[in-house]
């Protein structure tokens, strides 16, 4: 059995409440987390690089005891209200983390009351603090989705895309985003709109003009299918990382596009079984559409410029993460390993190459000045593992 | 905004220690938390047990301090809540963290978080377990239920819980005493009552300032604690019922005649002789000429101090005041000074900017300040957007007439020279001897 909850050296990715916050910060809302404290300053301080800077609204309940015990949803939606009165957000998010969960705290319900009290929309977003951020950026994604765009937007003329799961929190705020938004650009295919960073509320609106959902992150893949479902709009996943995986996405776009059908670039047959991996390779650990596309990328290398190895992913279960036993074992049966330096912790023969690939939701802001601009045609996989 | 930032004193009602609620979290986080303090001990090992979303910030804190060598995690989930087996998991990911560590811990804190109280997980029969597999370890039980804020602030415990493994010596180490509760070491240059028992050839001990497991356990055989913050009450508190340890509140404040009354309580404790009249005398005179020549170089220079720098943000602006500076701003979270003090400030200026750093309004308000202001403090210079600041923390281990002027000197230093504020400012745990 594994054991996915003991880490002995390594990190843990953000949890879904941060996702939660970063994926509405530039949406002019202000989003709640209900539960005691700290969940609020380790996204101020660790996984929300515009902060500094910002005025975007995020805080926390500052729920206790007493409160919990008793149920008093009173209190958190007094001072929700009151807030709202003075800093007038155009709308509120509410998330929380693991003792409104095991309180049964009611989010639907009293995102209902918020809103009936100030009159200022309310999404109720049941996070549980026990998931990844991939969890709550799609969530909270979904549930915005649902309440703000317009399903009857008409579609553009030409063909777009929505990029969907764009956070910093796998993009950084580096220059990915615009890059990234470029590249498509080049190859004729028009952003729609860049969910959600760059957009205004107003754009994230006509979500529905698009004629394909690229989901670039997995965190993006939850309100695609809700797109999906609701509107028929097909989903692409993968990422642009290099000239042939971008040369692939596009192509995969276009077939979408006419098909109507979901298309997946990189290669099915890299998604691990069992968190087992063959040996001897080139081994990328991040977030999933990353880790696979990269890993795609990079076997779409000759087989001299990728040292005679095949490249595998592995990431992290939105529910559990990662069973450190059986990296460690993936780890050390790799040639070469490309994922945050945080991983370097992991005890390994040093004829194991690391190439660092800092990933803003597991090391925060630790590595940010190192971390590639990777999302676009330009960006040089054989040279990156040379 | 429309001022909704701060208030002026003259139209605030005392109230003490109030909890705000929904709460705002400024980039500049200040003072250390429990990681921080936990890593302290030499050849310890720390163990969070919680949900991910309480586990990223202590885990990033250790990260950023490259001691990820201090710390290993065992993640609450979904299964542990529905099939009710926290004490399995606890045991065995703790088990396995101790056979694969590199080296053998000599002690292990675990900390159990907010959950584990509304679970009723009975952690202290692992502890039980644990301690009766590895008698080599010592284990101790800490905590990270910030639910509990009101009745068990997390930092204070954890200070108690840290001389937990101390007990009570056959005799007493007459040479020495512990500060307890001190991030900083409180070394002689800038603190009197250091100075005095060094002179008297006392050494202190404190966490920050042992090397060795066994140096931090030779903490057990001193016979007087010391205090310095309110945080290392609990610990002095719980080792005077437990193995009789005398203890003393200091109080690192500013009114002259304080520090002299603590100064020879402190020496009567220990059994040495306190200072004389004359020595006491001259510190006036040279703590008063150093503040004269700060208050000379800074003129009418607005001043603005927060509770991250100083344990009593009100005195200290009473006291810059009654010496003719120009405090325009503090910064402070939560009154837990007297109402007289607040009172006295109130008349004293009424005009008096008090800022909540985590009310909600603070976080739109334009971080700036017309003119150049001298803060003391991180919080302060953030929110005033100024690089000239002083940059400590937690009175960073001043303490008395040397501790006065050494500020002084501080804030000299600030106003003369400016500092890169953002990239000072955005540690966490500023000057933990750990990193």
């Amino acid at each position: 059995m594994k054991d996915y909850q003991t880490h002995v050296f390594t990190s843990t990715y953000t949890a879904d409440v941060s996702g939660v916050c970063s994926a509405m910060y530039e949406l002019g809302g202000m989003s709640i987390i209900h539960d005691p404290s700290g969940c609020n300053s380790t996204y101020s301080t660790h996984d929300e690089p515009r902060w500094f800077d910002g005025k975007s609204l995020m805080f926390i309940s500052g729920l206790d005891e007493m409160t919990a015990v008793l149920g008093d949803d009173e209190v958190i939606i007094k001072n929700v209200t009151a807030a709202a009165a003075d800093l007038k957000p155009k709308f509120i998010t509410l998330c929380g983390g693991s003792i409104p969960h095991i309180i049964a705290f009611d989010f639907k319900g009293t995102a209902h009351l918020i809103e009936k009290r100030c009159g200022v929309p309310v999404l109720p977003v049941a996070t549980d603090g026990l998931k990844s951020y991939i969890s709550g950026v799609g969530m909270a994604f979904t549930e915005w989705i649902k309440r703000f765009a317009d399903e009857k937007t008409t579609k553009s003329s030409a063909l777009s895309v929505n990029l969907m799961g764009v956070t910093p929190l796998d993009f950084s705020i580096n220059g990915n985003v615009e890059k990234m938004k470029e590249t498509f650009e080049k190859a004729g295919i028009k952003v729609n709109c860049c969910a959600a960073m760059g957009e205004s509320f107003e754009n994230m609106q006509k979500l529905y003009a698009a004629h394909v959902n690229v989901v670039v992150s997995s965190a993006g893949r939850r309100p695609a299918r809700f797109m999906e479902k609701t509107n028929g709009i097909p989903r692409v996943e993968g990422l642009p990382v290099g000239a042939d995986e971008t040369e692939k996405l596009m192509a995969a776009i276009k077939e979408a596009a006419e098909s109507g059908k979901n298309q997946i670039v990189y290669d099915e047959s890299l998604e691990h079984e069992d968190w087992e991996i063959p040996g001897d390779g080139i081994l990328v650990i991040g977030e999933e559409v990353f880790a696979l596309s990269l890993a795609d990328a990079i076997n779409c290398l000759p087989e001299s410029e990728r040292h005679g190895l095949k490249a595998y992913a592995i990431w992290p279960d939105i529910d559990e993460g990662l069973p450190e036993e059986q990296l460690m074992k993936a780890v050390k049966s790799s040639k070469i390993v490309i994922a945050d330096p945080l991983y370097k912790v992991i005890p390994r023969d040093k004829a194991i190459r690391f190439i660092d690939f800092p990933h803003e939701a597991y090391s925060g802001r630790i590595y940010r000045k190192q971390i590639p601009v990777f999302a676009t045609d330009e960006f040089d996989v054989a040279g990156f593992i040379k | 905004m429309d001022g909704k930032e701060f208030q002026y004193i003259k139209d605030m009602k005392y109230e003490y220690n109030a909890d705000d609620g929904l709460a705002y979290a400024s980039p500049v986080r200040g003072v250390w938390n429990i990681v921080h303090i936990g890593t302290l001990v030499p050849g310890g090992h720390q163990i969070f047990v919680c949900p991910t979303s309480c586990l990223r910030g202590v885990v990033l804190t250790t990260a950023e301090m490259g001691r990820m060598d201090k710390l290993s995690t065992i993640t609450v989930g979904e299964d542990n809540i529905i099939e009710g087996n926290m004490e399995e998991q606890l045991l065995h990911g703790t088990e396995r963290i101790i056979e694969e560590l590199p080296e053998r811990p000599k002690m292990i804190m675990v900390f159990i978080s907010c959950i584990h109280h509304f679970l009723a997980v009975n952690y202290q029969r692992i502890y039980k377990i644990l301690r009766k597999e590895y008698p080599d370890i010592d284990f101790i039980d800490a905590y990270m239920n910030p639910i509990m804020r009101r009745t068990a602030p997390v930092v204070p415990v954890l200070w108690r819980q840290m001389t937990r493994p101390f007990n009570k010596p056959e005799s007493w180490k007459k040479d020495q005493v512990n500060y307890l509760g001190n991030c900083f070491t409180y070394g002689p240059e800038y603190c009197d009552l250091t100075a005095l028992l060094n002179k008297n050839g006392i050494k202190t001990l404190e966490a920050n300032n042992v090397k060795t497991y066994d140096e931090y356990m030779s903490m057990q055989d001193s016979e007087v604690n010391f205090v310095f913050h309110n945080t290392g009450e609990k610990a002095a508190k719980d080792l005077e019922i437990r193995n009789n340890v005398k203890w003393l509140r200091m109080h690192p404040g500013y009114d002259y005649d304080v520090l002299e009354k603590d100064l020879c309580e402190a020496a009567e404790l220990v059994g040495i002789e306190a200072p004389s009249k004359e020595w006491f005398e001259n510190e006036r005179k040279l703590t008063d000429d150093a503040i004269a020549e700060t208050k000379a170089l800074l003129g009418d220079t607005a001043v603005a101090l927060d509770y991250t720098a100083v344990d009593f943000p009100l005195e200290l602006a009473e006291f810059l005041l009654s010496r003719g500076f120009n405090v325009e701003a503090v910064f402070v979270d939560a009154i837990t000074e007297s109402q007289e003090r607040f009172d006295r400030l109130k008349r004293m200026k009424p005009e008096l900017k008090m800022y909540g750093t985590i009310g909600w309004n603070i976080r739109q308000m334009d971080r700036m300040h017309d003119g150049k202001i001298v803060c003391i403090g991180q919080k302060s210079a953030y929110f005033m957007d100024s690089n000239n600041f002083v940059n400590v923390i937690e009175n960073a281990g001043m303490c008395g007439f040397s501790g006065i002027r050494h500020l002084m000197e501080l804030i000299r230093e600030a106003y003369n020279e400016e500092k890169p504020m953002r990239e000072l400012v955005s540690i966490k745990g500023w000057g933990c001897s750990c990193v």
